[in-house]
Formats: C-alpha cells, structure tokens, sequence
C-alpha cells in the first residue's frame, strides 16, 4: 500500500462536525478584539513560554495610548493626509508608487526588491475576471486552473497545488488561508473595477510580512475612498453559461468621511471533468462566486485619519484539497479591520486591527462515497507601526505585530490547532549618496503553538505537546540599488525568509478507514519551519529611442527543511497493524533562474510586451523514493523551465485593441490515482495560451468589450486535473 | 497528454542539478548579453519649467502642509534680463487662469523678486535667468516655497525646490532652505524626493 490516501475518502457520510455550526470560534474572531481582550487578564495556562507576547501585548497597547499624546499641540506637526496618497504621488513621479516592499513610499523603479506593477489599464486591457488570469502575464509567474475561477499561482519555480509559499495581501491585509497557507483567489472580496494596481514582488520578504512570504508578495491596492470617486458597474456574459458583475460605489462627505461598497460575483458551468477519476469527476459542481466589501475613510482631523473595512463572500469552487484530489470547495468568508493613521512629530503612525474567518466545507459528493468535511479557519492581526525620516537620508520603520491563527475541524485535527505569533521588525533606508540606495530589514517571529481537542490515541501525540512548542526565527532583507544613470539601475538582493509549517501541517490528526488497513495520518509539533536563501542581481534599463524599459533578472535560492505533508511521506511507523504517516521536513531544494522582460508603449498608441523567464529548480528530499509517486512536493519537474509570454495592444479614439499570449515548456503534475492509493504524474505538454481582447467606447461612460480567453484551441490541457476550455465573454461597463 | 509512471521519467536530482544549472549559466550569459542594449544619453535639465514640469508643480505644491488654500503664484523674473522676462510671462501664459495645486487653483503673477515683498503670494516660480541672491533672499523673507527647473541653484540656496521631468522626474529639496522659510511636506512626499 502506499500512503497516499486522502481525508476525502473516509467511507461514512460525515456531517459538518458539531461544533460547527455554530462556529464560536469564527464568531469570536469577528470580533477583532477579543483575542486582545482574551489576552489581557493573562496568558491562558497553554501559553508557558509566551513572555515575548506579554511584552509585545504591552507595546501595542502602549502605542495607542502614545497616539494621542504624540497629537497633542506642540507634538505634532500639521499634516494634511495620512494613507499614502497613491493617485497624487503617481501623478506626481510619473510611474507607480509602492509601499509593498519596505513600507515606504518610493517609486517602483527605486525599490529594492523585484517588482512588477500591474495597473488598472493592464487589468482593463488584459481582459481578465479574475485576479489569476490577470497574473498568467506577469513574468516569473506560474498559474494553474482546476476550474472557471479556480486557480493557483506560483512564483519563480513553486508551481504546485495550495501553494503556500505567497502572501497575499489587500491593501495590507492578509487573505491567505491557513489550513494548507493557499490563496482561494475567488474569496478575495475585491472587484477588477476597483483594484488601482497589483504589486508582485518576486522572491522572499518575509523582513516586512513574516512567515509565508518567501515565494513572493502580491498586494492588491484599491482606490482610495476619500480621494478617489469611483462609481462603476460591469455586466458579463459568456460561454459555459457564465453570467457575472460587479458594482462599485462610492459616496463622500466632504474631504473628512467616505464609503466604497462593491459588490460582485458570477455562476457559470464549469469546464468538463477530462480525466478524473469517477470519484472527483462526480464531486464537480458548477460554480459560483458572490463577494461584499465596504471601505471607508475618516478624515478625523488634518493630521490623523481612520479607516474600516468589512468584508464577506460565499463561493463554490473546483479545488484541490488535499493536493491531487480535484473536489468542491464551499467556501463562506469574513472579514474586518480598522485602524487609524496619523503623521506626527514622531514619525507616521499606524495601527490596525484585522480578523478574518473562513468556513470551508470540501464535499465529495458521490452516491458511494458521501462525504463532507468541514474546517472553521481564523485569523486576527494587529499590526502597529512608525516611519519616520530621519534627517535627511534615513528612514526607519519600526513594526509590531501580533497575531492569532486557528484551524478548528474535529474531522481533520481533531479540535482545534492554533498559533499565536509576536514579531517586531526593524527597517533602515540609507540613501548613502543620490545614486545609492541601501535597505536593510529584520524581523524576529516568535510563534507558540497550541491544541485544543482529542487527537488520535495511540500516535503519541498530546495536547501538552503541542502547548509546548515554541520557535523563535529571524528574518532578514537587505537590498542595494544603484541608479548608475538615469537610464541605467542596477539592484542587488539578499534575504532569508521564513516559511511557517501550515497548521494542518502541524496539526493534522486523521484516520482514514476507507484504505486497508486504516492509516493514520499526522501533523507534528516537531516540524521545522523551511528556510529560504536568496540572491538576486537586476538590472534595469530603460530605452528612450524604443519608449521601453529592458528588465533583467538572476537569482539562486536555496529551501532549507522543507515541509511535507504527510500524503507521501515516508511511513513513520506501524501500531497495531495501523500505517502511520506524518509531515516532516523532507529535504531541501535549490532553484536558479533568469528572466528579461521588454515592455513599452508610444504616443502612437501602440504598447507591447515580450519576456523570457527560465528556473531549473533541484530536490533533494526523501519523498518519491520508490516507483510510483506519493507527493506532489517535486519542485524539479513540476513547474515549467522555460516561459515566454508576448502582448501587442493599440489605442485610438474609443478603440482598445489587445492580444496576449504565453507559452511553457512541458513540467510534471500529479492526480490521485482512482485506487485513492498513489499519485499519477502526467506530463503537461508545452502549450500556448492567449487572450484577445477588444473595447470600444460607446459614450464617455459606457464601455463594450468583447475577450477570448485561451481563444487558440478548444480546450487546453494546462494541469493533470480539467482541461481549460475556450471562453468568449462580453462585458459592459458603465463608468460614471 | 501523457500519462506515465513518474519515476520512468525522473532524472536522478543531482544530474538534474548539474546539466540544468549548465543550461541556465548559458541562459543567463545570453540574457546579460541582452541586457547590454545601449539606449540614448539622458538629456541635460532645462533651465525653465516645461508644462509638464509646471503640472508637477502643482502637485508638489499640493504636499505642503498645510497645502495653500488660496494665493497667486509668483512667476519671477531677473530685473533687467529681457530674456528672463520671456520666459516668466511664457510660464505664466502657460499656467493659464491658474495652477491645480491640491484643492487650490492659484493664479500667476509675473513679478520681479523685489515684488515678493509685498505679499499674497503662496508660491514662487523661478523663470531662467532669476536665481541668484537676490531671489533666495526675496523667498525667505517672505516665507514661501520657491521652485525652479536649476537642481544647482537649490544646492546653492537661491530656490528651495528643483523638479525636472525628464528623463525622469526629479524633485530636490533644500531642506536647510525650507526649514528657514517654515515650509514643510507631508512625511510620504518627503520620503521620496531628495534632500540636500
């Protein structure tokens, strides 16, 4: 027997555990201060080793009190806006602004990390309806579709399901989930119509966003309520029965409050089940996405402003979950935050609040084998923080954060697994001359983990154990930039990131009677966090006399200890006749790569796009010693060498003309076997993928558009799941 | 599509390793050979303000804190320099009826630097030719925030602010100057611009 053998396929119709319904855990962290509040008459007794907490607990109650102090006349300076003022700085400066990679405001082209900014004309233009679709053309990216709007995205070589090396962000607040760390892209509760730009930064920064963020960061910023008026609405229509929207509003009261709401969604018939097994293909529903947001904005005086937004979203989508199983996900989300932000004497404050909760039920529904399981995830944040310049050349950010995640399903781990994470950072700019530039961050994550439940007898697991685990990481960026000319800037990168064991890692504590014999599989307290090295040289150049800009790229990076799940994993031990498999570290991995990107446009009208992206990326783990495959952790093969994407569009009148397209060289995927008893690697042929896309202007305020997606063929084998199917959709947009 | 059993395929991972790692050092020596495109010699900054540097003008302004709500720009121009003349009243015709800068639209004035004694004015803007001791002297006295398209007549003191847009925007800030006329920015602004 091998160990492959998902939760999914427990033989007895399983209900949502009961204590789910009435979820008292997500309600709980709806609530964005009762965590803090459980906090303050002390530690609970599973917290023996949290004194690092105490004292950041004090430090973040102590910056809300110093706010109003620093506010006091005399203290402070008189300051007119206090949230980064995208839309004036970008007109100002010419190109797009950032605060992704440090926390500073600076110019894309300044910063120091590899960034790509994607703009609302790029979202516009590429035709996309969803976020993933929109990152197929970004270089150094990698996207997977299991189904219409389900994917995952990879960057620089880890291509590969529940992909948790991203940290993804929304105006600063994570969306990640934390059972396996992925992105469900479809729950972000943010429209295409009110995005203003994507960041991705490429390659680690966990020094500013902590665990997770090694592969990369994308940070989708929005319009800003107070400065930005934006009332719009877009109507879809397509293939596969696809109907979908959204509407964005905004109201103002003056300079001092604002609200944006938006709303939007779509149902559609899914893509044909193509090669799944009888089991998946029978868990395929059609499906559908539905997301609420609210912003808003208080201008509370000239120097401090606050803001609040709460979110919510129902969706039903293709997934894999657990890796190598194509299911159906439902999914209901939540969120809120708050915070205020002031300019001071003292420098910029922040301070935030933000809790997100998730209900995630993954149903295989099939006469035979019905099942349905059930997952309440949360997380809270707060997050405090002060920028300041120092004289004339130095800038400091100063963080704290706090935060609490927590994974409650009896099915899968037996109760709850927790964390709790205090982390304080420290970021120094150096402009050391006009033309040299040198950033350097570090961050210290001290986590303690804990469980709450019954887990499985017999596998020596204990609660006591779990309540004992502590680690403390650091965490490092550092980033020179030399603009050798005004044309020519060259950036040299180093950092160690940080990526966290995911909860169910952790926490897993399942026994699946549907394989024989019945096997056990396991989390550990034990895990090691992975450790990501990387180095990076850029170089950037711009080219007048072409109206474009030449970006190259090279970078090596190393993944100490990385984590496994335990589909696949090495058999641990055997109790009584009972297979027992568990995560671990596995190994590590090594990558390296290049890309060079040419991108441009000209007063004529005409805009374009070409870039090559390479990564060979190396394993030397224990997995998938034998013959047949058991994990899908198999980096080396599992995402493509070789990308080239290209883009030509044209602009006249109310005329809007765009053609993308991409190819990959072949890589390696993985589904479960229909035994439920191994892995099957198939290999992805190299393909090519386009978009075309067509706009035109019917008034200043109505827009018709008409997008062929993977327009070239009539379906697409792009993993070892469902094939990609063409999609034409049309759209109207009113845009007042 | 292909399906297979994964370990037929699977090279060993250290000579995956070793003839993937040749492949991408010749890769990326192509790739630097690429990269060593030569483009055009940036351009050497203008002394007068160009309308698009006029725009971002307005948003500089704009960033004061706190921002004008109400004033004339200055528009000002060496005594006695028929040239410098020219070039205030161009940049003057060129603002129009007013200056965007933030909520506030100012309208020009074309004076010489004696004139900004007498007030009302928000902003200076410095036309060829009127940086000199005399201007520095004018702006600090009156306290308001002068800008010119000369990077070295900030270093030097005469002007507070020097924005050029091309080949990319730069924006200078003397900050020793700026103190002494009371004008500061909001911390963002500040943190990317240079200050000298």
């Amino acid at each position: 027997m091998t160990p492959f053998a998902p939760p999914l396929m427990a033989p007895a119709k399983r209900g949502l555990p009961a204590h789910l319904p009435g979820l008292p855990l997500a309600h709980a962290h709806v609530l964005p201060f009762a965590p803090l509040l459980a906090l303050l008459p002390g530690l609970p007794p599973a917290l023996p080793h949290a004194l690092p907490q105490r004292l950041l607990l004090a430090l973040l109650l102590a910056l809300p009190l110093a706010l109003p102090l620093a506010l006091l006349p005399g203290l402070a300076t008189l300051a007119h806006a206090q949230t980064v003022d995208y839309g004036a700085l970008e007109a100002t400066f010419g190109e797009p602004v950032t605060t992704s990679v440090t926390g500073k405001p600076q110019r894309a082209t300044d910063a120091p990390a590899n960034i790509e900014i994607i703009t609302r004309d790029d979202i516009r233009r590429s035709g996309a309806t969803t976020i993933p679709d929109v990152l197929r053309f970004v270089t150094g990216l990698d996207v997977r579709d299991y189904g219409l709007g389900s994917a995952d995205v990879g960057i620089r070589g880890y291509n590969q399901a529940a992909n948790p090396h991203l940290m993804v962000l929304v105006d600063g607040r994570q969306v990640y989930m934390v059972d396996y760390g992925r992105i469900i892209w479809a729950a972000i509760p943010v429209q295409l119509d009110e995005i203003r730009q994507i960041e991705v930064i490429k390659g680690p920064n966990s020094a500013l966003y902590g665990f997770n963020a090694v592969g990369g960061v994308i940070n989708i910023i929005t319009y800003d309520p107070l400065k930005d008026k934006l009332d719009t609405a877009t109507a879809r229509a397509g293939t596969q029965s696809y109907l979908g929207g959204s509407a964005v509003g905004t109201g103002q009261i003056g300079n001092t409050a604002a609200l944006r709401l938006s709303a939007g969604g779509f149902n559609a018939r899914d893509f044909p089940a193509g090669p799944l097994s009888p089991a998946d293909r029978a868990s395929r529903q059609p499906p559908y996405d539905g997301n609420i947001n609210a912003d808003s904005r208080w201008q509370i005086t000239p120097f401090v402003e606050a803001f609040g937004d709460v979110s919510a979203g129902e969706n039903r989508l293709s997934d894999q979950e657990p890796p190598g199983v194509f299911g159906t996900e439902r999914l209901s989300t939540y969120a809120v935050r708050f915070g205020v932000a002031a300019d001071t004497a003292l420098g910029s404050l922040g301070l935030s609040v933000t809790a997100n909760s998730a209900r995630v039920e993954i149903g295989e529904v099939n006469a035979a084998l019905p099942v349905t399981v059930g997952e309440a995830q949360s997380s809270t944040v707060i997050q405090a923080s002060d920028l300041v310049k120092l004289g004339l050349h130095h800038t400091l950010r100063f963080g704290l954060e706090f935060r609490k995640d927590a994974d409650d399903s009896g099915f899968l781990t037996g109760g709850t697994i927790s964390d709790q994470i205090a982390a304080v950072s420290l970021m120094w700019d150096w402009e050391i001359t006009p033309s040299v530039t040198l950033t350097d961050a570090v961050r210290v994550d001290a986590l303690q983990l804990h469980h709450a439940g019954i887990l499985l007898p017999g596998t020596g697991l204990t609660n006591a154990q779990y309540d004992d685990t502590t680690l403390t990481e650091p965490s490092f960026n550092s980033g020179l930039v030399w603009k050798a000319s005004d044309d020519d800037t060259f950036r040299v990168t180093l950092a160690r990131g940080v990526q966290l064991p995911t909860l169910l890692q952790y926490g897993l504590s399942l026994r699946s009677t549907a394989l024989v014999p019945p096997t056990v599989f396991l989390g550990s307290p034990d895990l090691n966090p992975a450790i990501v090295w990387n180095a990076e040289l850029d170089y950037d150049r711009s080219l007048p006399p072409l109206d474009s800009v030449l970006r190259n790229a090279v970078f090596v990076q190393q993944t100490d200890d990385v984590v496994a799940w335990p589909f696949g994993t090495p058999l641990a031990a055997v109790q009584r006749g009972t297979p027992i498999f568990d995560s671990r570290n596995v190994g590590n991995t090594d990558a390296a790569g290049a890309e060079v990107e040419l991108k441009g446009q000209n007063a004529a009208g005409f805009r374009w796009q070409a870039s090559y992206a390479l990564v060979a990326t190396s394993d030397h783990t224990v997995l998938d010693a034998g013959p047949v495959p058991t994990s899908i952790v198999e980096y080396a093969h599992s995402t493509p060498n070789n990308v080239v994407i290209g883009g030509i569009g044209y602009s006249r009148d109310r005329l809007e003309l765009d053609l993308l397209a991409r190819w990959q060289s072949s890589y390696l995927d993985f589904r479960v076997n229909p035994q439920r008893t191994g892995l099957v690697a198939v290999n992805i042929d190299n393909y090519v993928t386009m978009t075309a896309r067509v706009g035109y202007r019917l008034t200043d305020t109505l827009t018709l558009a008409l997008t062929a997606q993977q327009f070239a063929q009539d379906q697409l084998v792009e993993t070892a799941g469902p094939p990609v199917q063409r999609q034409i959709i049309a759209s109207l947009t009113v845009r007042l | 599509m292909q399906t297979r059993a994964h370990a037929a395929i699977a090279p060993r991972p250290s000579q995956l390793a070793c003839r993937d790692l040749g492949v991408v050092m010749a890769r990326i020596a192509v790739m630097a050979c690429i990269a060593c495109v030569a483009g055009a010699a940036p351009s050497a900054a203008a002394a007068t303000l160009s309308p698009q540097e006029l725009l971002i003008v307005g948003h500089a302004v704009g960033f004061m804190q706190p921002p004008p709500t109400a004033g004339t720009v200055a528009v000002v121009y060496a005594t006695g320099d028929a040239a410098s003349r020219q070039d205030a009243d161009a940049i003057a015709a060129e603002i129009g009826t007013g200056l965007q800068a933030g909520s506030a639209v100012l309208a020009p004035k074309v004076v010489d630097a004696a004139a900004l004694a007498k007030g009302g004015f928000a902003v200076a803007i410095a036309a060829s030719g009127a940086n000199g001791p005399a201007l520095g002297a004018a702006v600090r006295a009156a306290r308001i925030l002068c800008v010119t398209a000369d990077l070295a007549a900030v270093g030097d003191g005469f002007c507070t602010m020097g924005i050029t847009a091309k080949p990319r925007v730069t924006i200078v800030l003397n900050h020793a100057a700026a103190e002494a006329a009371d004008i500061s920015f909001v911390a963002a602004f500040r943190m990317m611009i240079r200050e000298m």
